[in-house]
């Protein structure tokens, strides 16, 4: 046996579950240094998870979520003394203070954004207002995430409304999708949520309904050309009155 | 209001579209793609999205891998574990390491849904080691289970499936066992009746042909 194949197997086994304590140990260290054999694991996974889809789903009770919330340390710890009231209760609510950052953001945003176009070009509002807008959003929370302007003469860009985390060695890719038979186009590439300028000057004018979409790729974009990493936000774009 | 698809399941419904009449080898990876359904390609969105955002420190993005994914991890570690409140402690242990490592979840190394539940079989087997599966609660015999019944649920199109059926009856078994029901060398030495010798060899050539036949 080859000491690749070895390798395979012995990754199987891992995956498997079927390594004594401290040979399993071994291999879960062996994960974050040897890219090699981390490969063979994660193909091993996909492979066999093909069978957590045949379990039968058993319904948890509630209690099981508040034990888990529990632990996370979400549920607010009880200061020294309670404050009483809406007030107090808001100001210690992490939630609500999230909320409320996050609005006078978007809110800090979006006057930016009233400002720079009343003040900068309100004699050409008509000549530069976006002939369409696409809002992107968050499937699972609906919250926007961003926004892309595409304008008359040709230029389109994307606004984000929120702060995106983006890990060590992850890059936002924006992608677009004007036709199906072409699939989809990268249109840009960030290091950090920021306001850019997309590149389509090599695709067709911008279209109704076409969707915009930001993945979470790895650094310097997606290896295959196409979306690889999960949809952080998507929307299509409508006419503008 | 009705989600936008994704780029993901479009891609889909163009290969299936594509595949109908024309030479299959021609579409490839896409074709592929397209036995999954899209179903389960948003279920992977939406799960890999929340990883993320657990990361970032949002709590109610554990929330919701809980609302997908719970009730199917409970059934993963029950097959192990053959005990519901076992079960659900392996869950609930599952999902205090997806919140802590959550930053360490890394999409280029597989898929989210396999992270989740990597965790949560680890978590089972864990339980299972130190319990010991031949404690006052082992059922009889006769509800010990069936390695057949998993794998007649995997999709007629699963490469895992294919290639598992291409194994010897002993070497299929013995590996569906331990990745689906937890069990160890010995404890497939006992259930199969054959020497521990012979389940490790097994075990080893059943994966070196199941590495052969899935490329």
């Amino acid at each position: 046996m080859t000491p690749d194949r070895d390798d395979g197997i012995h990754a199987a086994e891992f995956v498997l579950g079927l390594l004594d304590p401290d040979t399993h140990a071994a291999a879960e260290r062996r994960l974050s240094s040897d890219l090699g054999f981390a490969r063979e694991v994660a193909a091993w996974r996909t492979h066999f998870a093909a069978f957590d889809d045949t379990a039968d789903p058993v319904m948890p009770p509630e209690q099981l979520w508040r034990r888990i919330e529990a632990g996370m340390g979400t549920a607010v710890p009880t200061p020294p003394e309670t404050p009483h009231g809406l007030l107090p209760r808001l100001w210690n609510s992490l939630g609500a203070l999230r909320i409320a950052a996050l609005s006078g953001v978007i809110a800090t945003l979006a006057l930016a954004v009233v400002t720079t176009v009343t003040v900068r070009h309100a004699q050409e509002v008509a000549a530069r207002k976006p002939v369409y807008v696409a809002i992107l959003v968050d499937d699972a929370t609906r919250q926007a995430g961003a926004i892309v302007n595409a304008f008359a003469n040709g230029r389109v860009e994307m606004i984000p409304l929120v702060d995106i985390t983006v890990p060590a060695g992850r890059s936002l890719q924006v992608w677009t999708l004007w036709n199906r038979e072409v699939g989809p186009r990268s249109v840009g590439l960030l290091d950090r949520a920021r306001a850019t300028s997309l590149d389509l000057e090599r695709l067709p004018t911008t279209a109704a309904d076409q969707l915009f979409e930001i993945t979470l790729e790895p650094s310097g974009g997606s290896p295959t050309g196409r979306p690889t990493g999960p949809i952080l936000y998507k929307g299509t774009t409508a006419r503008t009155l | 209001m009705h989600p936008i698809a994704g780029f993901g399941s479009i891609l889909e419904e163009v290969a299936t579209a594509s595949t109908g009449a024309n030479d299959h080898r021609e579409v490839g990876q896409e074709a592929m793609a397209a036995v999954l359904s899209s179903d389960q390609s948003a279920l992977e969105a939406e799960v890999s999205a929340a990883i993320v955002r657990c990361a970032a420190g949002e709590s109610s993005a554990l929330r919701v891998i809980y609302d997908l994914e719970a009730a199917r991890m409970v059934g993963v570690a029950i097959r192990i574990l053959r005990r519901r409140d076992l079960a659900e402690e392996a869950t609930h242990d599952a999902f205090m390491r997806i919140w802590r490592s959550a930053r360490s979840y890394d999409p280029s190394r597989g898929s989210a849904r396999a992270w989740i539940f990597t965790i949560v079989r680890n978590q089972a087997l864990t339980i299972l080691r130190d319990e010991g599966r031949f404690g006052t609660d082992e059922p009889a015999d006769g509800d010990l289970p069936e390695p057949d019944s998993a794998l007649s649920r995997l999709p007629e199109s699963s490469a895992l499936r294919h290639c598992l059926e291409q194994l010897d009856t002993g070497r299929r078994n013995a590996i569906v066992l331990a990745y689906v029901h937890g069990f160890s060398h010995g404890e497939l030495a006992g259930r199969l009746g054959m020497p521990l010798g012979t389940i490790k060899s097994w075990i080893r050539r059943g994966l070196v042909s199941l590495q052969e036949c899935l490329g």
